[in-house]
């Protein structure tokens, strides 16, 4: 559980990056932040394992306010991957970079190992176990950088951008990943430019524009709000756009919602 | 990471800002010159007295006082090094305070003097002071870009602590060498990023035809004026007059 009480946080520059956030995410929660560039999103995930404490208001992790403890302790339980791998990587192997967050925690060689190997398997890094991090791939990177944060199992797990430079495949597969953390308890928030990403898998969404939150709410709901779309200057998802174009009732991001909605205009004519 | 305020310049029109970058290079030279040759605490703290005018008519009074509160952890570190072994050996404390202060405020002087020239003088400028200088233009501009990316730099390695950090890395934990091996994890990715960063910026250079033509002109030459001889005059003044002091003293 995570709350956040009127959050304000400057980076000294006159400007509130930071404008007042209020959100509460509770346990086992997925949701998307979004919004245009600067809006605060990076500003805000690091709060939530005290990278940066509030200038004003109050942030709320397990219980524990995040002025009162360490990043070290709080990091156990906020996994924050940050957006650009290379800000991250430096081991030899990718064992090795996977082991380190473990081994900063002190768990035992046994438990070590057997969380490397899990990560190694969920994505799919196997063929790379060896090789220096720095030789793969982009896409590749980024899943070594996801991996070396999930493996040591986190409560909460908060992605910044994991879609960037990942194909449509590794998306789903990031996607079903995130879906069975889920599932298995685990609350996921992804902070995101990928609309169509949130659109297709993430059922709860909170927008935001220049350091306030201006929409909060399930992600069917939201995303078909023509006047916060515009606010935040998110490209709407294509069947959102759709739906405005055709001048449906109401308008959906569901594919099977729209389609049903056609046929209805179809067989009952003009209305 | 404060320290590098020191060399953020930032356009301005104050009467130092204007003098050309070659006076501002001899007064450079003489007052690191002086500093680094005074040995009495006294005469090295009039010369950072000599410096407050400057910062005060070269309006940079805010990024001058963040760099030197950015560098005092050095300072206290060169002054604890010198202070310990020299106390320890000559048993004099009151022998080893005085070096040890000189060694500081020699330190304290050097970034100041350096921050004043960097502060007030535009990285273009510079770039075509040293190119009229007779200096080959490839090397002033290798010099140019690698004060261009000091800020650059100094961003990157906090997100890169940011990320280490959110990984349970503890910069502060151990013994003194485990904290130097805790800046391995910083370090590598860093240097890595850098080398990478200088090869996209020499293919954007030659996609944009640098080194096309082999002789280069410039529209904006710089010319020394009155102001910038008359201040040589009085760097060259003060310099002396501070020679004299410190004979004096």
């Amino acid at each position: 559980m995570i709350s956040i009480e009127g959050v304000t946080y400057s980076y000294g520059d006159g400007i509130n990056a930071l404008d007042g956030i209020d959100l509460e995410v509770k346990n086992s929660e997925l949701l998307a932040i979004v919004g245009e560039n600067g809006a605060g999103k990076t500003t805000l995930v690091k709060h939530l394992n005290g990278l940066l404490k509030p200038q004003r208001g109050r942030v709320m992790v397990e219980g524990i306010d995040t002025k009162e403890t360490t990043v070290a302790t709080l990091a156990k339980k906020v996994g924050l991957v940050f957006q650009n791998p290379d800000h991250m990587l430096f081991a030899e192997t990718v064992e090795k970079e996977l082991s380190f967050a473990l081994t900063n925690f002190g768990l035992p060689p046994e438990e070590i190992a057997r969380r490397v190997e899990w990560a190694l398997i969920e994505f799919r890094l196997s063929n790379y176990r060896d090789r220096s991090p720095f030789t793969l791939s982009g896409g590749e990177k980024k899943r070594v950088s996801l991996a070396s944060v999930l493996c040591y199992d986190p409560q909460i797990i908060v992605l910044d951008e994991p879609t960037t430079g990942q194909d449509s495949l590794q998306k789903t597969r990031l996607a079903s990943t995130l879906t069975k953390l889920n599932r298995q308890g685990k609350t996921v928030v992804v902070v995101t430019h990928d609309i169509e990403f949130v659109a297709d898998f993430i059922p709860r969404v909170v927008v935001m524009s220049r350091g306030k939150i201006i929409a909060d709410g399930p992600t069917e709901e939201i995303l078909v709000r023509k006047d916060v779309m515009e606010a935040s200057s998110i490209l709407p998802p294509q069947l959102a756009e759709l739906s405005w174009k055709l001048g449906l009732e109401s308008p959906s991001i569901k594919a099977e919602i729209i389609i049903e909605e056609i046929k209805q205009m179809l067989r009952g004519g003009q209305k | 990471m404060k320290v590098f305020k020191a060399f953020e310049y930032r356009r301005g029109s104050t009467i130092l800002h204007r003098i050309d970058p070659r006076s501002k290079l001899v007064y450079l030279i003489l007052f690191a010159s002086l500093t680094v040759y005074f040995t009495k605490p006294l005469a090295l703290f009039i010369i950072f007295l000599s410096f407050l005018p400057m910062v005060y008519v070269g309006k940079i009074s805010t990024r001058w006082k963040q760099s030197l509160r950015g560098s005092l952890f050095f300072i206290a570190f060169i002054f604890i090094f010198n202070f310990v072994p020299t106390a320890y050996y000559s048993g004099n404390l009151l022998d080893a305070a005085v070096s040890a202060i000189a060694m500081s405020l020699r330190f304290l002087n050097l970034i100041s003097v350096f921050s004043i020239f960097f502060l007030t003088t535009s990285p273009e400028d510079l770039t075509q002071s040293m190119v009229q200088l007779k200096i080959p233009y490839d090397y002033a501009l290798t010099f140019n870009m690698a004060m261009r990316f000091v800020p650059t730099l100094s961003r990157e390695a906090q997100y890169i602590m940011d990320a280490q950090r959110s990984r349970g890395l503890e910069m502060e934990k151990g013994n003194f060498v485990s904290r130097i091996r805790n800046y391995i994890p910083i370090l590598i990715p860093l240097i890595i990023s850098s080398f990478r960063r200088a090869e996209l910026v020499a293919d954007a250079m030659e996609s944009r035809a640098f080194g096309a033509s082999k002789k280069r002109t410039s529209l904006h030459l710089l010319r020394m004026g009155r102001n910038d001889l008359l201040f040589v005059l009085a760097a060259t003044g003060s310099a002396l007059a501070l020679f004299v002091l410190n004979v004096l003293l």
